[in-house]
């Protein structure tokens, strides 16, 4: 019987590379796309203003203390109550963005406050603009302590896009979901699932560690 | 050059500097000096506006600071500043740390504030550490490319917030030797310090100050010989004693 399943499986090769596709593809463009955001909302928190400060940090709370499914069922089924109509993927794509961007603010706007105010007030000295001061001081070195968790906070985000299953999209996870009616082997087609995120994972887990060893070997390590 | 008129600043309700009134001339060198938290850092800080003053009127190149027509970014290219933990870029070599500002602010093509840089650090006795990043520097040698950077924008003024309070004795001498230099150029310079060797070799006037005044002011030979009055000699016999 086993046999079976696995040839049935073996069928289902093109629907899993559809899933895995999906889930790459949605995870990329809003990890771009969250990334960029995510920088400019760390820059504009730091940046002195204390109403649009307050203002990304209340929109982070709520974010980040709200469930993602609920976030992503907001989005596809409330919108278009109020005539904003979206497919699935733009959906996905959008919750997806918007919870990077939470997270990598906070990740960011960490790095920059790291940086010592003698550099800012070196760099004011100098003349240099605001924004000079930024791109030339401030955030070469808000960078190395920025992108350890950064590259970490990648992984956690992929693995919350199986979220978007929930909404249609043919995601890996929702793969899972339509070949596990069709095989009944709940056990060996979710290690499957399972193994295919590992493979888009690992990769960045081990690029997190190397660099995390690196910034250890830059600061000297602690032996605890 | 500066002039500080009627100037004060409260941190919270700490008068920090009381009704300061001072003018630097041109080309002059001014000591300041004080016991710790009497104000002198906080007084050269607001000449670039790295601290803002609370009333009165400061004048830096004949520029009112806080008035909406200064342009506080230019006004500062005319200003150096050398802080007492030398703040250098560590993401930078000596020569980037020296050619960023021109390079960004000035628009000097890359090449020419390379040339620059290069002369300037090698003034400063620093050209075998051209491409060194400030950690594989010394104190001494990290306060000297300090310098050079501020020295780099051509400033009209000099500003040095306890230049060599951080250095180990032995290194204290050669970023002193480059301030000599600096002055005998000269540069008009704010120096807050307690180096007495400094204040009588360049030095045309010392200004002491106490809990946020000017307490005494005068020529530094007859500052250090004769201090006018109680706080001052106090002051002194406690600097001079070891």
């Amino acid at each position: 019987m086993i046999w079976q399943q696995l040839q049935s499986l073996a069928g289902s090769y093109p629907l899993a590379l559809r899933g895995l596709g999906m889930t790459v593809v949605l995870s990329l463009i809003s990890l771009v796309l969250g990334t960029l955001l995510g920088f400019g909302l760390g820059i504009l928190r730091t940046g002195g203003n204390r109403l649009i400060g307050s203002a990304i940090g209340a929109w982070i709370d709520l974010i980040r203390g709200t469930p993602f499914l609920v976030q992503i069922f907001l989005i596809f089924f409330i919108l278009p109550e109020f005539g904003v109509e979206l497919d699935a993927f733009t959906a996905g794509v959008i919750a997806l963005t918007n919870l990077a961007a939470c997270f990598i603010c906070e990740i960011v706007a960490a790095g920059i406050r790291s940086v010592p105010t003698g550099q800012v007030e070196a760099a004011l000295a100098s003349g240099l603009s605001r924004w000079q001061r930024l791109r030339q001081v401030v955030l070469p070195q808000a960078m190395r302590i920025v992108l350890p968790p950064l590259v970490g906070q990648y992984v956690l985000l992929i693995k919350d896009s199986s979220v978007v299953s929930a909404i249609g999209l043919t995601d890996l996870t929702r793969v899972g979901w339509l070949v596990v009616q069709r095989v009944p082997n709940g056990l060996l087609v979710f290690f499957l699932v399972g193994v295919g995120y590992f493979m888009v994972c690992y990769p960045l887990i081990m690029l997190a560690r190397r660099l995390e060893r690196r910034m250890g070997a830059v600061h000297g390590e602690v032996q605890l | 050059m500066i002039e500080f008129r009627g100037v004060n600043k409260w941190f919270g309700a700490l008068n920090v500097l009381k009704d300061i009134t001072l003018s630097v001339e041109p080309r002059e060198v001014v000591v300041v000096c004080g016991p710790s938290g009497s104000g002198k850092s906080t007084l050269i800080r607001c000449i670039n506006g790295l601290e803002a003053i609370k009333d009165g009127d400061l004048l830096v190149d004949s520029q009112r600071l806080g008035d909406p027509a200064t342009n506080m970014t230019q006004l500062r290219t005319e200003i150096g500043f050398v802080f007492q933990s030398f703040n250098l870029y560590p993401h930078k070599t000596a020569l980037e740390n020296v050619t960023l500002a021109p390079i960004h602010v000035r628009k000097i093509p890359r090449a020419e504030a390379e040339k620059a840089g290069r002369e300037l650090l090698a003034k400063v006795g620093l050209a075998d550490k051209v491409n060194a990043y400030p950690a594989q520097l010394s104190g001494g040698q990290q306060q000297r490319v300090a310098i050079a950077r501020s020295l780099g924008m051509r400033p009209k003024i000099m500003l040095f917030d306890e230049p060599t309070s951080a250095l180990d004795p032995e290194m204290i001498s050669e970023v002193l030797d480059v301030m000599v230099a600096v002055a005998e150029e000269g540069m008009t310079m704010m120096v807050v310090t307690h180096e007495m060797g400094f204040a009588r070799k360049v030095a045309q006037r010392v200004v002491f100050m106490d809990a946020g005044a000017i307490v005494e002011s005068g020529n530094p030979n007859e500052f250090f010989s004769h201090p006018k009055t109680d706080r001052s000699r106090a002051f002194l016999s406690k600097i001079l004693r070891h």
